[in-house]
């Protein structure tokens, strides 16, 4: 043999000296807590790491006001660039130094670490991704995971029922990315037309790695619907109206909340936007609460400005935790943590969001959005359809 | 230079006892980096030891071979959903591993039969085609992919209540060792030569009796064994499943790594996942910058290094080795 493996009976013994190791409270100290965030910073979901970016801004701002119970805030900001083999890396390196975990972005990400955030016993708060990921786990693995995120489902059975109202017609479209999240939608875009006594005329999915959705928007247009939903990215919406329009179809649009940041959505597709109906599930630019937030957060990061959708789910992120870390006292453990969220009823971050309720049984603290139309695209408003409708936790 | 006497020594790795005692502490000292390094080092280590597991099966088939193939992506889908399904009927780890590495090796067996007419750029689109085909079929084929749920695998018990992370690491690091040992003897043997003859020209290999359309298909199916254990240990290493990881993304990864680490070279393929791996953990503080960064450096190692890594590597030995004489 030309190689030998050397030192086989080393590595032997070296396998059976393993032994775990313990902290008193990972990322605790006297003057600091630490929150780790990982997120797309780099790679095909790099859009998203603005929230992260958001977090560390307005954690910065916490910091200013003289941080949690004489405790300053440090924010330990890891890429994982959407790729979960990289975020498993991440969460291996946080679970033992950091206190939390604040907002992590991609189903595929949580999927990764779901088993590891149980077993380290690592708060995850806010985590962005599919709810189903945690709702499918025993309930003692998600003892540490605090989601408010609505459910793709949930959210796609609104939307229908409302598009069918609005739109007056029977005949709907729907484009969808072609994983999860599309096919949970689909699912609950089925049931709530049939609920609306209408029919799914067209259903159309694109890969996240197509650029060009000429195909998808000749077929939208052959099913000959009269409302079009879109769960897909900001780019690939904005792709299909413009292609839409090229063949000369103008459905009326309603898109799920993934697709409520208005002002990327002009900038992307201009005045076919216009008039669009899309869900959101927090506050927005031009609502007081909402632009307390962005005020704070672009003062601090001035390169946000134009992302204002994603500084205010960046700094609610913040704002939960801190909530909790108050909540927990001066005296910081994982578990008290854990306890204060759970008692946490009825917060709105300032009226940002509709009531956010924890308890022992329900760690999916929030499950609603509300219908918001677009307006013209030379000011970029929005106006409010329905108020907040909250659909029942999962897990 | 060192006086080698007969192609045995030739063959030999490392061939002065320097060289083997620093080997040996080398390799000692990765075994016992849970005792000396961070914990995270851990997850970053098997991480490199599972992907150079599948860079050297690629080098085999690029480098040694000659055959290009962009479809890797596909076999690694291949091997880690059978690993999957396989675990979560039931089956054992060593056996779930095994039978994902023949899964992907008959692939890629099949796969081989279009490299007997099609040569470069064209064997690369075919084989560009079918990795696209399968990430398509798992995407679509739920009963494949587990649906909207995915594959979820359960985590490996280890032996004795020892900690997971540090039998995971271990355990990759052991298999690493023993494909990487396998790998050598290859390319050391009648196999290797033969890669190499087919690779340098084909007729000129067929007229000194090299069987082409044996040597073709064994380089596709030995390079694909390899790349279904990679993705076997992905799987097991993330203990989730989804199309999504298995797109021309990940193809491209692949080659990158190779071309970095140094084409026909057993340690450059290592070099090449480790590169692939460390470089964007080691940048990650550059946020936005780190794909830059990465980019950059490979067009520093292509400028300067045509060998790769590798290459590198080879001159750092030689220079060490006449010191102090140049």
């Amino acid at each position: 043999m030309a190689f030998r493996l050397p030192g086989a009976a080393l590595l032997a013994a070296l396998l059976l000296a393993g032994t775990a190791r313990a902290a008193a409270v990972p990322g605790v100290t006297d003057t600091e807590v630490t929150i780790g965030i990982t997120g797309p910073l780099s790679g095909p979901a790099a859009a998203w790491g603005s929230i992260a970016l958001a977090s560390e801004a307005y954690a910065k701002y916490v910091n200013e006001q003289g941080g949690v119970h004489g405790r300053k805030l440090k924010i330990v900001l890891k890429d994982d660039g959407y790729n979960p083999g990289r975020a498993v890396a991440n969460f291996n390196e946080m679970k033992d130094s950091a206190f939390a975990v604040v907002g992590t972005v991609g189903t595929a990400v949580l999927n990764a670490n779901k088993d590891l955030v149980a077993e380290s016993g690592l708060p995850l708060v806010y985590p962005l991704g599919d709810v189903q990921v945690f709702a499918r786990e025993p309930k003692a693995k998600t003892r540490t995971v605090f989601q408010a995120y609505p459910d793709y489902t949930d959210e796609g059975e609104f939307l229908v029922q409302e598009a069918v109202k609005l739109a007056g017609t029977k005949k709907i479209g729907f484009f969808g990315q072609n994983d999860d999240y599309g096919k949970e939608a689909i699912e609950g875009v089925k049931k709530g037309a049939a609920k609306a006594g209408a029919k799914v005329v067209g259903e159309v999915y694109y890969e996240v790695t197509d650029r060009e959705l000429g195909t998808q928007a000749l077929k939208m247009k052959e099913s000959g619907a009269e409302a079009v939903l879109l769960y897909s990215t900001p780019v690939h919406a904005a792709g299909l109206l413009k292609e839409m329009a090229k063949i000369g179809y103008r459905p009326k649009v309603f898109a799920s909340f993934t697709l409520y940041d208005r002002d990327t959505m002009f900038r992307l597709a201009g005045d076919l936007w216009e008039g669009a109906y899309f869900d959101a599930a927090l506050g927005l630019r031009g609502e007081p609460a909402a632009d307390k937030l962005i005020a704070i957060v672009t003062r601090i990061d001035p390169k946000l400005k134009g992302r204002e959708g994603f500084c205010v789910q960046g700094a609610v992120d913040i704002l939960i935790t801190v909530e909790g870390l108050k909540r927990a006292g001066r005296n910081l453990t994982r578990e008290g943590f854990v306890k204060a969220m759970e008692g946490i009823r009825g917060w709105t971050a300032d009226g940002v969001s509709a009531p956010v309720n924890f308890s022992p049984e329900h760690h999916h603290g929030y499950n609603a959005v509300r219908l918001m139309q677009a307006g013209k695209a030379t000011d970029a408003t929005a106006k409010q359809i329905t108020p907040y409708v909250h659909f029942p936790p999962h897990f | 230079m060192d006086l080698v006497e007969s192609y045995r020594e030739e063959l030999r790795f490392a061939r002065k006892p320097l060289g083997r005692a620093l080997l040996v502490l080398g390799l000692l000292a990765l075994a016992a980096l849970p005792w000396w390094g961070h914990r995270s080092w851990l997850a970053w280590g098997s991480m490199v030891w599972l992907y150079a597991i599948g860079v050297i099966g690629q080098n085999l088939l690029i480098g040694y071979a000659g055959q290009v193939s962009f479809g890797q992506a596909g076999f690694l889908a291949i091997g880690a959903y059978t690993f999957g399904h396989l675990r979560i009927a039931g089956a054992p780890f060593p056996l779930a591993l095994l039978v994902a590495g023949i899964a992907a090796g008959a692939a890629g067996w099949l796969v081989g039969f279009p490299s007997l007419r099609l040569k470069g750029p064209y064997l690369a689109i075919a084989t560009l085609g079918f990795g696209t085909a399968v990430y398509q079929v798992f995407a679509n084929v739920e009963a494949l992919s587990g649906g909207r749920a995915g594959l979820p695998i359960a985590q490996l018990r280890p032996p004795g209540g020892m900690d997971r992370d540090v039998y995971v690491y271990l355990l990759y690091f052991a298999l690493f060792l023993l494909f990487t040992a396998v790998a050598y003897n290859l390319v050391s043997s009648w196999v290797g030569r033969t890669f190499v003859a087919l690779r340098d020209s084909d007729i000129a290999a067929e007229a000194m009796g090299v069987n082409l359309t044996r040597a073709k298909l064994l380089a596709f199916a030995i390079s694909s064994f390899y790349t279904g254990v990679h993705g076997a240990l992905m799987a097991q290493y993330l203990g989730h499943l989804e199309p999504q990881a298995f797109n021309v993304q990940e193809s491209l990864n692949f080659f990158v790594a190779v071309i970095v680490g140094g084409v026909a070279s057993v340690e450059g393929s290592v070099f090449g996942a480790a590169f692939a791996i460390l470089v964007p953990a080691l940048f990650g503080d550059f946020r936005w910058a780190v794909p830059v960064l990465f980019g950059a450096a490979i067009l520093v190692v292509m400028i300067f290094e045509p060998l790769g890594l590798a290459g590198a590597w080879l001159k750092t030995r030689l220079y060490f080795r006449m010191w102090p004489f140049r």
